[in-house]
């Protein structure tokens, strides 16, 4: 059964919330100042099985050490919360398919 | 037929429940079918609003819209935005429907954050954005919305 962030999010506890009821473009600048690595995808792509919201380019941060990604997790009352989870490497390959543009560190 | 999707944000500014229902009697009268995707207590407010369901024929759960969301599948994608994740849905939207023809109809009391959002959807989209300081009444909301709608009717 395919990854889904919003199952995940539901029924584990395994992941941190590193800024909540945000702006996204707040939310952007601190997956840049985080995350080891960043990659951009399109608005709208699907990333660990949902739909990711935002301006494009949306940033996905990923820290292969650590084998977690951080991304911006928006709902339409609550505004833009970062978020840090575990993912397996295969995820991290998915995400790297659909980036728009190279490493941008 | 043409079909038009409206984009509610949260549900919390008064102003933006009757300028859905109006946007949509508006939009049926120009011969769009009309679709008002929103969160599950903006889509109450207009059951309670239009119990008959004389003006809002289709609703659907924004969620479930967006992941089912495919290019060209809307002629005019209208949304209202009065906060930034409204900003974020919008853009969102338009990009996976790679719609030619739009409209973002802005709403603040904070000039600053209406500014702001202004800024944040023309950086990213190029659709026709109708903005007016307001929170409780829609009026002025209406009176710009009425003139642009006449432009797209034309």
């Amino acid at each position: 059964m395919s990854f889904c962030l919003d199952t995940y999010l539901q029924e584990s506890e395994n992941y941190e919330i590193l800024i909540s009821k945000a702006g996204f473009k707040e939310s952007k600048k601190f997956i840049e100042d985080h995350a080891p690595q960043v990659v951009y995808v399109d608005a709208g792509a699907k990333i660990l099985g949902v739909r990711i919201i935002g301006i494009p380019p949306v940033p996905i941060g990923i820290n292969e050490d650590k084998d977690t990604v951080t991304l911006s997790y928006t709902k339409p009352c609550y505004g833009t919360a970062v978020i840090e989870l575990p993912v397996k490497k295969e995820e991290i390959k998915n995400i790297r398919s659909l980036a728009i543009n190279p490493y941008k560190k | 037929m043409k079909k038009a999707l409206i984009l509610l944000g949260c549900p919390e500014a008064p102003a933006q429940t009757p300028m859905a229902v109006y946007a949509t009697y508006k939009l049926t009268g120009l011969g769009y079918e009309v679709t008002v995707a929103s969160t599950p207590s903006a889509m109450k407010l207009l059951e309670v609003t239009d119990p008959l369901k004389y003006y809002i024929k289709n609703k659907i759960d924004i969620e479930t819209c967006l992941n089912n969301l495919v290019e060209n599948s809307f002629d005019f994608l209208l949304g209202f935005v009065h906060k930034d994740a409204a900003v974020s849905y919008f853009v969102t939207f338009y990009h996976i429907l790679n719609i030619k023809s739009s409209m973002a109809v802005v709403f603040e009391r904070d000039a600053e954050l209406l500014k702001k959002f202004i800024e944040d959807l023309n950086e990213s989209t190029e659709t026709t954005i109708v903005s007016a300081r307001a929170y409780h009444n829609p009026t002025p909301l209406k009176v710009k919305f009425d003139r642009a709608i006449k432009q797209l009717g034309e």
